[in-house]
Formats: C-alpha cells, structure tokens, sequence
C-alpha cells in the first residue's frame, strides 16, 4: 500500500530568479490489489511525487509511505518494497536484456539464481523470452519499455510505480502491457498495488480502479472513473477530467 | 546494532555487484578495448623502438669509422692520418651542400681548400672546413666524430713539431686526465629513455581510466539509467565506490599492461648501448604498478567527479581533456630539471609518480616517504572526489 499525506515540493527558477511550485499540495491512498491512477497533464507534478515517492527528492512537506515504512526516514527499506518504472528509462546497451535485468536483481538483494531465474520469468510473462540473450542496443521502444518494466519487477515488489508507461508503444504492446498490470494486481499475479502516472485518459478509463485527478501540482477530485463523471456531471472521461482540471476550461 | 551491520555488509555486495558490472560494460565498449589496445599494447613499445632506433644511428655514424671528406687529394698529410685511425675515407656526392641543407644527408664533410699542403708545409695555418646540419641528429654526430678526428691531426702535427725542435712529449700533456662517468648503469638507461617510459604509464591510467570514468557517470545521465540506478536500495556511496573501484581498477590494468609491454620491447632495441643499461624486469614492472595504485585511486575519483557534472558524455570530455592535460603537464616539471628532485615533488601528484619511477628505473631506493607522502596525497583526492560523487549521483539522476 502506498500512502502520499499533503507533499509539496518547489524548485528554484534558472538564475534563482524565483520558486517553481512543482507540487503543492498532493495525498493519496494507492491499496493492494488495485491499480491507481494518477491522471494530469504535462506539468501538473506526477512525475515529481512519483521521485518523492522513489526517494530520489526529498519533500519540502508532507510525507510518503510504502507499506507503512516512511520513505524520508527509511529509504532503502521503502526502496526494497517498491518496483519503479521511472520516466527516465535508459536500460545499459552493452548488457544482454537479461544482464539488465539480473543487475537490477541483485541490487536488490536477490542470489544471481533468483535474479536468473526472475529474468527468465519475466521475460515469459511479458512475451519477450527470444530478445532475453541479445544486448539491449538497437532495441525498439516497445522493447526497451518491456526490459525496463523487467527490471523494475525483478525482486517481486508488493507496489509497483508506473510513470507514463506507454509512451512511445505501439496499440500492441500498450494492450499487452494493460494485460500484464491486470495480471499482476489479479490474486494470480499477487495481488500488487499499483500506481500508475498517465495523460491518457483511454488507458484510465479502461485500467484503473480509482483515480487521482492532479492540476498546477494539486489532488484535485478522486473516484473510479464512473465516479469522477457522475462528480463533473460530464458526459464523458475526457469531459469529466477537463471539468475536475480546468475549472475555467471546462465551464 | 546487528541490523546496521547487516546493512553495512549488504551495503558492500551492491557495491561488488556495481563494480563488477561496471568492468563488464567497460571491457565491452570498443572505444576502450581501442584504448587499451593502442595506448599499451603498441603505442609504448613503438615509443621505445623508435628511441633506440635514434640511439642505434648515432652509434653506427661513430661505430662505422666513416668520414666524408672533400679534396683529400689535396691533403696527403690528413689523409694519412685518418688511414692511421683506421677510417675510410669517402667522398661525398657532388650536391652535398644542398643536400645538408635539405636534410636529405645525414652526415657531416670535411671539405680541404686546393692550398692546403702548400700553406702547411709553408708553416702557414690552412684552412679546412666542417659542414653539417645542426637539425639532423646523425650529421651532428657525425660533425661530432670530423671535428675530433682534425683535433686529433692538428694534435699530431704539433707533436711531430715539437718533437723534431727537441721539446719532451710530457711538455705537451703537463696534466694526465682521466674521466670517471659516476652514474649508475639505470641511470644511463635514464639518460637515453628520459622521462618517456614514466610518462608513457601514466598516460596509459589515464587513458584507460577515462572512458570508463565518463561511461560511468555522465554516460548514466545521458542514457537516462542513472535515475532507475538510484531507485535501488543501494546506498549512494555504495553505488559511487562499486563505479570508482571499476574505473580506478580499468585504467590500474592498462597501466600494468603498458608497464608489462617493455618487457617483450627490450627485445626490439636496435641500439647496442641501450640493451646493456635498459634493464626493465618484472621488479620494475611491480615497482611501477605499487606506485600507479593510489595515482589510479584518485585520477579515477577525479575525472569521475569531473565528468558527473556533464549531461553528456561530449560534455564530460571537456572537463576531463583539462584533467589529462594538467596530469601530463606536471611532470614535464621533472623532465626540465637535471638536478636532484627537491622533496615537494613527492607532494603533486602525477609528478611524484613521475619521480618515483624515474628512481625506479635508475635503479634507486625507495624509503617509506616515498610510498607515503603521495599515497596520502592521493588518498585525500581521492577521498574528497569520491563524496562529491556520491552526493551528485542522487542529485543529478533527476535531470
């Protein structure tokens, strides 16, 4: 389970000129068993909480917890119980996709036979099993993003962090990787919590059974997809997302 | 307590597994293995070939009892002489002038006026004259061997002179001088390498190091690997330590490897002279790789510190052809002085790397300031490099 209480987070402008108010103001519950989504346009600050929660920025305020274990105070331990597919997605293009995997594993405290033997699992699970032996360069984005999501799955996390995960995929691998994050939040695949970043409101609607709505870096409107219609009295999501977001755009 | 301990040791299997993984990546990247291959696998050995090769002309022009002279039909009495010092006497081709002074003759001619017999046996002073070319190292020689041979004529005549108006050989030579050269066999060897061989290993750490240092780092931030790297429960310092013992571990190899390449070169060393003093055996081998250690230690922190701070690994060159350039400079320091190296060079890094290995090859000793003072100079670069890195790989994985 994942737990983000009132985090805030604001950068100092080039030049020091001023201060950017990256997220003001964001809570959330994300529970196991359950893919939440986190839905906002460029900017809002998904991709910010999502670092907070990842430990790689400190809050300014607010605190963030994973399976109760407080991100600021203990990292490595939330870190360990946390599988993050970061935006930033650069896989090593020297190692086999297999070598990138296994690496990641046992970074995380893994034997090599269990990295090895979740690498070859892995790459069944997400249909990638022939590319396992070959160096990651000259791989397609669809693969790479299929390697990366390996990587961030190899020590079995109970909470998995997706960043935008389909972009640059292909209609494909976008409903190959849908299948596998239901999948992987069924009791089957462990029953994992998942929170999932996107400004698609098509893959929203379709996956995710609750949804934070975030704009200029706050939570602004929570509910499962139907909820969040009947909330902005829209006829659709794409409506209903444009009215919880955009006040002023949406009236 | 047991859990800080088990989180300390865990702490140190990420940074194995790091460092290892970083070694596999650099080994495999073809820019490095390039490096390697060419910095000290051929480019060393061929430095040294050509130096003897330079070393073997110079002998061979005073081994090969030539002189070239012009009109030594007009000097019977000079000829004589250099017949007597067991020299063949050649003449020289017609363009020898222009060819001096294109470069294009290698040697030096003794050119005799038509007067001359006539003006020495009038007691007159004839002339006869050297020409050489300055620029050429083989006709400075040469000019060399001319010069001494009409010292040793105009020697003789005085002699036969003096001799014939009754005046004792010992009044010629009131002093009997007897030259004693105080230098060790290594420091001849020294001499004759000069600061190349030294130079040659450390350029070969940096060369070796460098890639991977940049790989490494500014590489991570380019690919965009960096940030999932810190997203592991790997402790920051753990991860920059694993990066550092692969960089500092990569360019200790090339060095080793270039060190260990004069062993086989000794084989190719033309010059007759070299061969006897260059001794360069597995002792010096070890000798230079324990004095590499720390030097690797903190060239690898530092341009891993210098090459963080890049988004790019164009980037991080920049910075680090300033590294590299400031590291060869400073034992050029050493190369300009002839006396004994002053105690503050064991102080500068690279530059007492330089002068340890210089005694090593003169075959010197080594007393514990040796080891120590840049041990602990490289220690505190080292040190201070290393937690740059690890602060800025957390704050530079978020681009």
């Amino acid at each position: 389970m994942i737990e983000i209480e009132h985090v805030a987070r604001r950068f100092p402008e080039a030049r020091r000129r001023g201060w950017i108010e990256a997220v003001r103001d964001v809570s959330l519950v994300a529970p196991d068993g359950r893919i939440t989504g986190l839905l906002g346009a460029n900017g809002a600050g998904k991709t910010t909480t999502l670092r907070m929660l990842a430990g790689l920025i400190a809050p300014d305020r607010g605190s963030l917890r994973v399976d109760g274990i407080d991100v600021g105070q203990r990292r490595r331990d939330a870190l360990g119980r946390l599988g993050v597919l970061a935006d930033a997605r650069g896989l090593y293009p020297r190692l086999t996709m297999r070598e990138n995997i296994v690496y990641f594993g046992r970074l995380h405290g893994l034997s090599i036979d269990a990295a090895q033997a979740r690498a070859l699992a892995l790459a069944e699970l997400l249909d990638v099993r022939s590319l396992l032996e070959r160096r990651c360069e000259g791989f397609s984005q669809g693969e790479r993003v299929k390697t990366a999501l390996a990587r961030c799955l190899v020590h079995d996390p109970a909470n998995i962090v997706l960043d935008e995960p389909t972009n640059g995929l292909d209609v494909l691998a976008t409903r190959a990787l849908r299948d596998t994050l239901r999948h992987l939040r069924s009791p089957a695949g462990g029953g994992k919590c998942i929170l999932f970043s996107t400004h698609i409101m098509q893959e929203v609607e379709r996956l995710c059974d609750r949804v934070y709505v975030i704009a200029a870096g706050r939570d602004v409107a929570a509910g499962s997809p139907p909820e969040l219609i009947a909330a902005a009295a829209a006829q659709d999501f794409e409506e209903a997302f444009v009215r919880l977001a955009f006040p002023a755009a949406g009236a | 307590m047991i859990g800080r301990t088990a989180a300390f040791l865990r702490a140190w299997r990420q940074l194995g597994i790091v460092a290892a993984k970083e070694a596999v990546d650099a080994l495999r990247d073809r820019r490095t293995l390039q490096m390697i291959f060419f910095v000290s696998v051929i480019q060393a050995p061929l430095i040294l070939f050509l130096l003897s090769t330079l070393a073997a002309q110079r002998e061979s022009h005073i081994e090969r009892r030539e002189v070239y002279v012009q009109g030594i039909g007009y000097a019977p009495e000079l000829r004589n002489h250099l017949l007597r010092e067991a020299y063949r006497i050649r003449t020289p081709p017609p363009d020898f002038e222009a060819r001096l002074r294109a470069n294009s003759f290698d040697d030096a001619v003794i050119v005799v006026a038509p007067d001359f017999h006539a003006r020495l046996l009038a007691g007159e002073v004839p002339e006869v004259d050297v020409l050489a070319n300055s620029n050429s190292r083989g006709s400075a020689t040469a000019r060399g061997v001319a010069r001494a041979l009409l010292e040793g004529f105009i020697r003789e005549r005085t002699l036969l002179q003096l001799a014939s108006d009754g005046v004792p050989a010992e009044f010629l030579r009131p002093v009997d001088v007897e030259e004693y050269d105080l230098a060790s066999q290594g420091s001849r060897a020294a001499q004759l390498t000069g600061a190349f061989i030294p130079l040659y290993v450390l350029l070969a750490l940096l060369a070796g190091a460098m890639n991977a240092a940049m790989d490494t780092t500014a590489g991570e931030r380019e690919r965009a690997s960096l940030e999932p790297l810190m997203m592991n429960p790997a402790p920051p310092w753990a991860i920059a330590l694993g990066k550092w013992v692969a960089v500092a571990g990569l360019g200790l190899c090339v060095a080793l490897l270039t060190s260990l390449s004069y062993l086989p070169a000794q084989m190719l060393l033309r010059s007759e002279s070299l061969q006897a003093v260059f001794q360069f055996g597995w002792p010096e081998v070890l000798r230079f790789t324990l004095i590499c250690v720390p030097f690797a230690a903190a060239v690898a922190a530092l341009m891993m510190a210098t090459s963080i701070r890049g988004r790019s690994v164009k980037e991080a060159q920049a910075g680090n052809s300033l590294v590299m350039t400031l590291v060869l400079l400073l034992p050029l320091v050493s190369v300009f002085n002839d006396a004994a190296e002053p105690a503050w060079y064991l102080w500068v890094p690279s530059l007492a790397q330089q002068t340890l290995m210089m005694r090593v090859l003169k075959g010197e000793p080594l007393d514990a300031a040796h080891w120590l003072i840049p041990g602990l100079m490289c220690g505190i670069i080292g040190v201070l490099c290393l937690a740059y890195v690890s602060r800025a790989l957390r704050t530079h994985a978020v681009k």
